[in-house]
């Protein structure tokens, strides 16, 4: 494997763990939960972010108890592997508004701390942005952003650097998104797999920039993909379980619509400062949890053309009911064979439907 | 199964009810326009405005109780919708799909002009879109917001110090939507929205809950039970659907006084009483008279539901500015039900009041704060049995809840 791609993978590895990154040692180490996270703030604060992380393979009870087994089982993994001391010390627990597991999330981990004082939870914080496309959403995400920098200041003692952090984070988009041209070339030069590393590398902005930078540079050495080229939509994958059972029969994931590989929206933040980031995130994408399926539907028309998929994938995990709810109006402006795997476990995929050989007949 | 509505104004409420759906579907037959709105929305704007509505959460559990939930599910799934997810709304969703319409519950649901839901969860707002799709149907979402910090007596401060409770930023949110749905709804359909009589509403809708509070208190401290949840859940919720007109208010009046003249004499829903149980979850519309089962065998009467006491403490709000104060309302209201730690600490207190002996806890397959509800009444000292079912969808309901919850009766709450 090339340099680039092997050290990006060897992060991934450790994605769910804070990095050793070039911050300074008080720097706050910060575990965030879900993909409406202004991380651009919590760069802009020094903070040692991460993203939290599940995983299918370890014990969930304690998630499935304060949760419900209702419950998008990664929430229930994350919360779990919280209370288990999984991600080491954390200073804060910052959560978005994602979708509506996250924010259980926060009320269950809120009434731990309350209840059960002795448990030393780190202190729990919500940052609620709305997308209901109008004024009025707007103006409230634009108050929860200035609240949200005004507790990270209070909490480092320092005013942000916003600017140098939107300006790192626009060029990690920017790398992303040409790194998403190598897999969406025919054919494809990255695996779905590889692409989820590339992405959820857990690295400090400024590293994973430059690695994206080699990664690039070496794009001519990368190897080529052949298989059914497939779109991926629908719940998102915290691990690489799915991509991996599903590409391990012939198949390459060269598009998806979830947090976790390419971003939804490309475009940059713009320089308005607080202003800008709110609108950013007011509009961060037609995710499955805040949509409507004919937003849903109209980006994958868009987006499976792109990559020149065979085949879209709908995806949706038991607990995680919103994807199937897509899959109509997606199935009819995909224009290519489809299929919908619903209610399936947290890092399976029943590939049943995939294996007939007309997907259309399912 | 004894089911008997024993009540003068449960009675009437459900004569009521049907009278009104017959006169609503005239005036939509004749022109006038129609809002389906969900439970938890302002219905006062509409109210105000003589805006004909029907309530979503109604519509559900009337199809359920017409043994009709399946049906509608089956033309959401034929469409390749799920049919296992948000049942009340899906379901409301299931009777659009319906080619023929009239053969609904009395009558069947005319087609709405306007959808009015909050934007709670991941699957509202794309249910009730999926609906605006349909031509001529307009779907007007609502934030949903939340809040970081909030102090937990909630039901102390909701009447009066609402800006306390809920905080401004959702306040500021939700008035802004609503002033906006002021204009929208005077623009689409030519009717006006005039302060005074707007006033007048508010102030109705606070006198009727102000009558359910008093029953509420009323029934706490009761003893024997005059009455079980089987009687004032239709007292209660039909009149809700109805909240800012003067029936509604006098309806909850002589609901009070009903209750009262059965305290004054003494009346007993359970001459043997022993056990004082609570209701937690939605109501078994289709199997009322489960409620009942356990009072001949075990003198156990189910005194409380989340329908009086929500109604109670849930909705009163006073205030100068009443678009404010509806905003207060509704900004946080399933909070007050499903959200720690105003749920769990809510519940205690109403236990504590009704002098509760015991918990039956439905859990549906979306368990808002279950557990801190069920942790918070067992640390203060109430047992409670959790039972598993989702109440609108027939199919997932188990018969042997009443066998469970008759050995719960024996071996702890009556040990
Ligand atoms: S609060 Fe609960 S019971 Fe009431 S309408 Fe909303 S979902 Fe239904
Ligand atoms: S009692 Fe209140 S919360 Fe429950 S369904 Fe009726 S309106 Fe909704």
């Amino acid at each position: 494997m090339l340099a680039a791609l092997a050290a990006l993978e060897e992060a991934y590895a450790r994605r769910g763990a804070p990095f050793e990154g070039r911050t300074g040692a008080g720097a706050p180490v910060v575990g965030y939960v879900g993909a409406d996270m202004p991380v651009e703030l919590l760069t802009a604060a020094g903070a040692r972010a991460f993203r939290l992380t599940g995983d299918p393979e370890s014990d969930s009870a304690l998630g499935d108890r304060y949760l419900g087994r209702g419950v998008d089982p990664v929430a229930r993994s994350v919360l779990a592997r919280l209370l288990a001391g999984a991600f080491g010390d954390l200073d804060r627990v910052v959560v978005s508004r994602d979708c509506e597991a996250s924010l259980r999330l926060f009320y269950a981990l809120r009434e731990l701390s309350r209840v059960e004082p002795g448990r030393r939870l780190p202190e729990v914080y919500l940052v609620d942005i709305l997308h209901l496309p109008h004024r009025t959403t707007a103006l409230y995400n634009r108050r929860r952003i200035g609240e949200f920098a005004a507790r990270l200041e209070a909490w480092t003692g320092r005013p942000l650097d916003l600017a140098g952090a939107v300006a790192a984070h626009n060029e990690r988009r920017r790398l992303l998104a040409a790194a998403a041209e190598l897999r969406r070339a025919v054919p494809a030069r990255l695996t779905g797999r590889q692409f989820l590393a590339v992405a959820g590398a857990a690295l400090p902005v400024e590293e994973h920039v430059a690695l994206l930078e080699r990664l690039l540079a070496e794009a001519g050495r990368l190897a080529e993909h052949a298989g059914r080229r497939v779109f991926l939509s629908g719940s998102d994958h915290d691990t690489p379980h799915v991509y991996e059972a599903i590409e391990s029969e012939g198949h390459v994931i060269v598009g998806e619509d979830h947090s976790f590989g390419e971003p939804l929206r490309a475009e940059p933040v713009g320089g308005g400062g607080l202003d800008a980031l709110a609108e950013h995130y007011h509009h961060s994408g037609p995710t499955a949890h805040r949509a409507t399926a004919a937003e849903r539907a109209a980006h994958v028309a868009t987006a499976v053309r792109r990559c020149r998929a065979e085949l879209l994938l709908a995806y949706s995990r038991v607990g995680d009911e919103a994807p199937a709810w897509d899959f109509p109006a997606q199935r009819a402006a995909a224009g290519i064979p489809a299929v919908s795997l619903e209610r399936q476990e947290y890092g399976r995929a029943d590939l049943t439907a995939l294996r007939k050989d007309d997907p259309c007949a399912v | 199964m004894r089911s008997v509505k024993s009540l003068a104004t449960a009675a009437e409420a459900g004569r009521h009810q049907r009278e009104w759906f017959a006169d609503l579907r005239r005036r939509v037959a004749a022109g006038e326009p129609f809002a389906l709105l969900n439970a938890d929305v302002p219905h006062e704007i509409f109210r105000t405005m003589d805006i004909p509505y029907a309530v979503g959460q109604w519509w559900a559990s009337l199809a359920a109780a017409k043994q009709r939930s399946g049906h509608y599910l089956e033309l959401v799934r034929q469409r390749g919708y799920p049919d296992y997810s948000e049942q009340y709304n899906s379901v409301t969703l299931g009777s659009a799909f319906d080619p023929e319409p009239d053969s609904g519950p009395w009558g069947g649901l005319p087609r709405p002009d306007i959808i009015v839901g909050d934007a709670s969860g991941d699957l509202t707002r794309k249910i009730f879109d999926i609906w605006g799709q349909e031509p001529g149907v307009t779907f007007y979402p609502l934030e949903s917001a939340a809040e970081n910090e909030v102090p937990a007596n909630w039901w102390e401060l909701m009447p009066h110090r609402w800006e306390q409770a809920v905080g401004p930023a959702r306040l500021d949110l939700l008035t802004a939507e609503l002033e906006n749905l002021v204009r929208f709804l005077e623009t689409t359909t030519g009717r006006r929205f005039r302060q005074s009589r707007f006033r007048e509403v508010m102030a109705l809708v606070n006198e009727q809950e102000e009558w359910n509070r008093k029953t509420r208190d009323l029934i706490a401290r009761a003893r024997p039970a005059p009455l079980g949840v089987v009687d004032s859940i239709p007292s209660v919720m039909l009149p809700q659907w109805h909240r800012g007109t003067e029936w509604a208010r006098d309806i909850a009046r002589r609901f009070y006084e009903e209750v009262r003249d059965r305290v004054e004499a003494g009346h007993a829903v359970c001459p043997g009483e022993r056990a004082r149980l609570m209701w937690i979850g939605r109501g078994l519309w289709y199997d009322m008279g489960f409620y009942q089962r356990f009072e001949e065998e075990y003198g156990a009467v189910f005194v409380w539901s989340m329908y009086l006491a929500i109604a109670a403490d849930g909705y009163i709000r006073h205030g100068e500015d009443p678009m404010r104060a509806l905003a207060a309302r509704f900004a946080a209201f399933t909070d007050q039900l499903y959200t720690p730690p105003w749920s769990s600490e809510w519940y205690v207190k109403e236990a504590r009041l009704h002098g509760i002996d015991g918990v039956v806890h439905l859990v549906s397959d979306d368990p808002r704060g279950s557990y801190f509800t069920a942790r918070a009444l067992e640390a203060a000292g109430f047992p409670v049995l959790e039972i598993h079912a989702d109440n609108v969808d027939t199919r997932t309901f188990d018969g042997e809840v009443a066998e469970r919850v008759g050995r719960w009766l024996e071996q702890v709450v009556l040990a």
